[in-house]
This record gives structure tokens, C-alpha cells and sequence, in this order.
């Protein structure tokens, strides 16, 4: 029951986004223990900006891109023609499945992806206006 | 006669897909030249083997008229056709090139961004998220695959693809 009842304490006080002491405080009941408050109060401050990001980094979320690497290739010979120079990029992207649902074994998968130069180059131009976007609305 | 049909062959050469217009074309010659369909279809048959050895090993319009030449084909036809050859040599190669194998091949990205306004867990968020939807060509199908990134992740995803782009231009 006790652990119960901290655990749902913690939970309001990180939902609700309390930083200081007095609002935390006031949570407890009239008569409870003076000391005993204020121990738990400076407990749940000094854990509360880690119990944020804990919960912000397990929330539900699409996959998320956790790590890529890529390489470029010339493509010099094939099927259907026996010389040529074609570079080509390979992208990996390592991805994590939603890590609300994989608890504490997180799934992560792999996946390599083929670019031309001219996909490269559009990928390139959505970026770069996903940027723009990004800054027009940090600006307003 | 000859440049007639060479036209009709190199129409359909370049334009792969238009099978239905190439056969049209082909009967509409045969017709107007009296000849009967089916063996008109196996010379043509043979007649392509041509360009398309040639193009899988890389011939000048030379080899290929000489080519010609040595299936028995005379001298003038085996120039014009060759002269054909050169002209559109560019297209076929880049088509040849455009069918090389892939893996993976990246078709299509969509994205979208927003603000996360709050959670089970956290009344109010307000991080900004950015979700891209990849379409991926696998064997013959579409797939596709959704990622979500942290803006930071962004910017050094924007980041390394301005490298790989530096580095695709050098072996350009």
C-alpha cells in the first residue's frame, strides 16, 4: 500500500509538471509528518528532470531512427551492361521499434536502403525544406 | 523499307514498355508491305539480339555494323543501321543502366512534423517531432517503413547526406 501510494504521488507530480517545493508539498495531507514531507519533497525534486526524460524517451512512438551509417559504392558491371561507373549510396538505418511496447528487451532492426544519385538529391531537397520549415516555425 | 522498320525497332527499343505500339507498328508494316506477320516477327526477333549483345558488351556503331555485315546483311542497311545505333546509344545505355539490380531501392519520402502536446505520462510535453515515411521498392513490391527522429537526429541526418552527396559528385 505504501509503495502504491508513492508511486501514484511520483506519477502526479511528474504529469502535472510540478518543479517547485510548495506545490509538492501541498500535496501531502494536513497532519502528515513535517519532516518526513520535506524529506520526500527534496527527494522527488532531485529526480524529477531524470523521471521526465525517462518518460519522455518511453513514450509511445512511432519506430525511432537510433543510429545510421552509410557507404558509397560504384556499380561497375551488371546483367544488362558490362561497363560502366555508376555510384550508388547504401544507407543503413537502425531503427527501434516503439519502446512503450518492447519494454525492457528494446527490438532493434536494420534496415539498408539503396540511393541513386538523383533520389539522393530529391531526399536531399525535402530536407532541406523540412529545415526551412523547422526555422520558419522556430522564428515565429 | 529497311529505315522504315530500323525506325519502328529503335521506337520500341528505347520505349521498352510500349509493346502494344510496337506490335501495331509491326503488323501496320507488314501490311502495307505484303509481307505476313509471323515471319516478319522472328526476323525482327533476330534482328534485335543485335543491339542488345551490343549493348550488354559495350559495341561501337563500327562492331555493330560490322556485326551485321558478317549475319549477311548488306552494306548499306548494316550502315544505317549502325548509324541508328550510334544516335541512340545514349538513351538504350542509360536505360540498360537504369535496370541494374537495386536492393532496397529508395522510391519515395514523405514527411511530417509537429509538436507532441502531452502524454499519459506527461500532462505537457511540447517537443517538437519529425516523422518520415520511406517507401522502399523489395523485390517487386512496395514497402513502407515509418521512423520518428528527435530534431537533433535531423540535423545530423541532413548532415551526413550532404557528405554522402559530396562524395557521390567526386565519382561522378
Amino acid at each position: 500500500q505504501l509503495v502504491s501510494a508513492l508511486h501514484s504521488l511520483t506519477r502526479h507530480v511528474v504529469y502535472r509538471g510540478l518543479t517547485r517545493a510548495e506545490d509538492i508539498l501541498s500535496l501531502f495531507p494536513e497532519n502528515f509528518h513535517q519532516n518526513l514531507k520535506n524529506l520526500l519533497t527534496k527527494i522527488i525534486l532531485e529526480n524529477l528532470s531524470s523521471w521526465r526524460n525517462e518518460a519522455q524517451a518511453s513514450q509511445i512512438s512511432l519506430p525511432r531512427l537510433v543510429d545510421m551509417d552509410w557507404r558509397v559504392d560504384i556499380k561497375t558491371s551488371s546483367d544488362s551492361i558490362s561497363r560502366m561507373a555508376v555510384p550508388t549510396c547504401l544507407l543503413q538505418l537502425k531503427i527501434q521499434e516503439d519502446v512503450a511496447l518492447c519494454g525492457n528487451s528494446p527490438v532493434v532492426s536494420a534496415l539498408t536502403v539503396e540511393l541513386s544519385k538523383e533520389t539522393l538529391d530529391t531526399m536531399l531537397e525535402g530536407l532541406g525544406r523540412i529545415r526551412d520549415q523547422l526555422s520558419a516555425v522556430a522564428n515565429k | 523499307q529497311f529505315s522504315a522498320l530500323t525506325e519502328v525497332l529503335f521506337r520500341f527499343l528505347t520505349e521498352p514498355r510500349e509493346v502494344e505500339r510496337f506490335l501495331t507498328q509491326l503488323s501496320d508494316f507488314a501490311t502495307m508491305n505484303k509481307i505476313s506477320l509471323g515471319p516478319l516477327k522472328s526476323i525482327v526477333k533476330s534482328i534485335l539480339l543485335v543491339p542488345n549483345g551490343a549493348l550488354k558488351r559495350n559495341l561501337s556503331s563500327e562492331q555493330v555494323r560490322a556485326d551485321f555485315i558478317a549475319l549477311g546483311l548488306s552494306e548499306e542497311k548494316a550502315s544505317y543501321f549502325a548509324e541508328q545505333w550510334k544516335v541512340h546509344s545514349p538513351t538504350l545505355t542509360r536505360l540498360a543502366v537504369g535496370q541494374t539490380l537495386m536492393i532496397n531501392q529508395l522510391v519515395d519520402m514523405e514527411w511530417k512534423f509537429g509538436v507532441t502536446a502531452g502524454s499519459s505520462e506527461l500532462e505537457k510535453v511540447g517537443s517538437i517531432f519529425l516523422q518520415l515515411k520511406l517507401v522502399i521498392k523489395k523485390g517487386g513490391q512496395m514497402e513502407n517503413v515509418y521512423i520518428e527522429l528527435t530534431l537533433p537526429q535531423f540535423y545530423s541526418f541532413l548532415h551526413e547526406m550532404e557528405r554522402v552527396k559530396t562524395s557521390l559528385e567526386s565519382f561522378s
